[in-house]
């Protein structure tokens, strides 16, 4: 069978180009082939990258897909060389390219060759991959959602530069800007939401880093379902992270006790509770996001979405308690520690029972001991009772 | 009986002291103030974790929650049940206020304290309630009330602020954990001092007390019962007229305070029982337009020979694979005579005869690597079928 028969019959096939000389492609093409066959292990084309870029550095390579799509067998060289796999060898990855010409591409759309070759990043990145098993990407893919993401949705492989300091292993800076912008592929409508909130405008708009990132609140590879009772029930403990950092909330004057107080009121009381008790609750008590929003949050005295504007919270009181009346907001302290001039009346309550339960107590303590003493006196000197 | 009978001598004379109503009403109490105590008290230090341990033990908050308003309906029947009993010894009976606190309370217990600390000569003599015991009773409907305004505006809070200022709500909240803590802490001390560790007096689960006892602790009762002070004897008649004023009278409080438990436990539907949706979902999955991926360059003006375009569109679409280099399947496009020389199956094009030639054959059939556009190939086929002309 002829070289020319092959590709005939082989008619999807991605192209790549040059090996050093012609002599060498039908070389190895050969001695790989027959030993394939016998079933011994397949050796990796040993061929830099060069050889490859030869053909796949044309601009508008393309393979159509039986679909109707064109898969672009492009890579630039330059985009490659400046990412994080630059030393990588293109057959480290495409594994199953051991010859020229390759083999035949047996897939229906590009969706399919995505789905076909991510799990080729275990080889390097084995523990992220293991970590997206149990996320909810991997979850949605699973029960047959292929637009769920998988690795190469978030990390284009030939253009991805490093997202995190080589020595500390921490996120760099542009990462965090970055990493909206990623999640935006597919998650456009919250990303505009993010972007126009106090969160997403200082990372975006101003790139403070301070603020939270996406992966900050839904971690990163091993992302859960944000809309599960455990995930709500959690929640508080994600925003008081940052929240009651003293060093971060200082620089814009926001108060650290938010977490504090919401648990001392009813509701932080209950969701405090399920969340160790019972972490799958289901519950309708609030957590912060019921009340600051999600992905919109905004200053709490933003004119016109803020929660100090005694409307908006009265809203948000009413979504659960929809009889609620205008007295009813000022039953939720906000966040306040009662004193003597914001809730005076909790205020002078816990003051009062501050003074009167150790005197009161105190007073039955003394009356206590001294009769223990006197009878005990007595006792010894042999008088029964007065 | 056998044994009163053998030594009737030796037997002490008992008196009674409190009924079997009041005992049961003693021990219901004693379950219901327990139960709110044990349910109550990790409700106000949620975060500690003997508060979470109780709570896992209850089953959970709600369950804890509903453990707790049920002993405080309990304690809610109780009360009624001893406004009545009241209102029975004070109408009916006429019974003396013996639980009415007076300025004596307070110097026996001046006296008792000074006696204890040996300033005095002796104890005080007390009557049918010590000053102990009228701190104990007085403290409870202290506490009973102020538990049960604050409980009603825990448990009503939308009625509540339609008449009070919001603020209250959490101020109920604060009144109910501190006097909680005050009632608690006050009966380890107060009661179990009182009559547990001092002297343990059953007379609250046997309903008597003998007369040592009473000569020690209430000896002025005693002195009472002796010279028949103590109870005071109603004519049967004027029994009977007070009655049927009375029951009817306490049947129309009663259904009336029956109500208002009713109304205090199940009056407000406070907030919604089903999860709210979030107020800022949008839709998860919005896909932003991909960036194109770039195409290679329209196909420029060509006359149809080799050297006026024909070779350029060769090179760019066949020549990746089919170049003098790599020249997959022996055929290459580099030069017009390569091009001719056709490959390992021999000829690709045959000149004049365009649906001859293998070349047009296989692009016509699609899918091939280097695949021809509908107008490239056209262009190659008239190109064939004008003889395949180099210049």
């Amino acid at each position: 069978m002829s070289k020319f028969v092959k590709i005939r019959h082989k008619p999807h096939l991605a192209m790549i180009g040059l090996i050093a000389s012609l002599m060498l492609v039908g070389l190895a093409a050969f001695l790989v082939r027959p030993a394939a066959a016998s079933g011994a292990p397949v050796e990796p084309l040993q061929v830099d990258n060069t050889t490859c870029l030869y053909c796949h550095g044309k601009v508008g390579l393309s393979h159509p897909m039986p679909n109707g799509e064109s898969l672009s067998l492009t890579i630039d060289p330059g985009h490659f060389n400046e990412s994080a796999h630059s030393s990588k060898a293109c057959t480290d990855c495409h594994t199953d390219i051991t010859a020229f010409p390759h083999p035949e591409l047996k897939a229906e759309s590009l969706r399919e060759v995505s789905l076909q070759y991510y799990t080729t990043c275990r080889q390097c990145h084995q523990e992220q991959y293991d970590k997206t098993l149990d996320s909810v990407h991997q979850k949605a893919l699973a029960g047959g959602n292929t637009n769920a993401a998988i690795c190469t949705d978030c990390h284009n492989p030939h253009t991805q530069t490093p997202l995190t300091d080589a020595a500390t292993g921490e996120l760099l800076p542009e990462a965090r800007v970055h990493i909206p912008q990623t999640c935006a592929r597919c998650h456009n409508a919250i990303y505009e939401q993010y972007k126009a909130s106090i969160h997403g405008s200082a990372l975006i708009g101003e790139g403070n880093l301070d603020v939270p990132t996406c992966i900050d609140c839904h971690g990163v590879h091993n992302i859960q379902n944000p809309t599960t009772a455990s995930f709500r029930v959690y929640s508080p403990l994600l925003c008081s992270k940052c929240h009651t950092d003293k060093a971060i909330m200082e620089k814009y004057g926001i108060p650290t006790q938010v977490l504090n107080t919401y648990v001392a009121d009813f509701h932080g009381t209950t969701v405090t509770l399920f969340e160790k008790n019972s972490p799958d609750q289901v519950t309708n008590k609030p957590v912060c996001f019921d009340c600051h929003g999600v992905h919109s949050i905004q200053r709490v005295d933003d004119p016109k979405y803020g929660l100090t504007m005694k409307e908006n919270l009265l809203a948000a009181c009413r979504r659960c308690h929809p009889d609620a009346d205008a007295n009813f907001p000022s039953a939720w302290m906000s966040h306040y520690i009662p004193s003597a001039t914001k809730y005076p009346i909790v205020y002078y309550v816990n003051l009062f029972y501050w003074i009167f339960i150790p005197t009161v107590i105190g007073g039955m303590i003394i009356y206590v001991l001294s009769d223990i003493a006197r009878r005990l006196i007595e006792r010894r000197k042999g008088v029964r009772h007065a | 009986m056998s044994k009163k009978q053998s030594a009737p001598v030796q037997q002490p004379r008992q008196y009674e002291r409190f009924h079997w109503a009041q005992r049961v009403a003693h021990a219901l109490l004693l379950v219901s103030f327990t139960t709110l105590g044990l349910t109550g008290l990790p409700q106000k230090y949620p975060a500690t974790g003997w508060a979470g341990a109780m709570i896992k033990f209850f089953g959970g908050i709600e369950t804890t929650r509903f453990i707790h308003h049920v002993a405080a309906g309990i304690l809610m029947l109780l009360t009624i049940y001893h406004i009545l009993d009241i209102g029975y010894k004070l109408f009916v009976r006429h019974d003396r206020m013996s639980m009415l606190p007076a300025l004596q309370d307070l110097k026996d217990g001046i006296q008792a304290f000074l006696y204890n600390l040996g300033f005095g000569k002796r104890r005080p003599q007390m009557g049918r309630y010590t000053f102990e015991e009228k701190m104990e009773y007085w403290a409870l409907v202290w506490g009973t009330v102020i538990m049960g305004i604050s409980g009603f505006m825990m448990w009503n809070p939308l009625a509540t602020v339609r008449l009070l200022p919001g603020e209250i709500i959490p101020a109920a909240k604060a009144a109910h954990g501190g006097e909680a803590l005050l009632a608690v802490l006050a009966i380890i001390v107060w009661h179990m001092y009182g009559v547990h560790l001092r002297r343990f007096n059953k007379s609250m689960w046997t309903g008597k007390m003998s007369e040592e006892e009473m000569l020690h602790e209430h000896p002025l009762e005693l002195a009472d019962i002796k010279v028949g002070l103590a109870e005071r004897r109603v004519e049967p008649g004027l029994l009977r007229r007070r009655r049927a004023i009375y029951y009817p009278v306490a049947g129309i409080l009663a259904a009336a305070m029956l109500l208002g438990v009713y109304g205090f436990v199940n009056g407000e539907k406070t907030a919604i029982t089903t999860v709210p949706p979030i107020a800022s979902a949008v839709p998860i999955y919005v896909p932003q337009t991909p960036t194109p991926i770039p195409t290679s360059l329209p196909t420029p003006e060509i006359t149809l020979t080799w050297d006026g375009g024909i070779g350029a569109l060769f090179q760019a679409k066949c020549g990746t694979c089919h170049n003098e280099t790599t020249k997959l399947g022996q055929l290459s496009f580099a030069s017009y005579a390569d091009a001719l020389l056709g490959g390992k199956d021999g000829a690709m094009i045959l000149p004049g005869d365009a649906s001859g030639s293998p070349l047009i054959q296989k692009q016509q059939a699609g899918g091939h690597g280097g695949q021809f556009s509908a107008e490239e190939l056209e262009m190659a086929g008239r190109w064939i079928a004008a003889g395949a002309p180099e210049k």
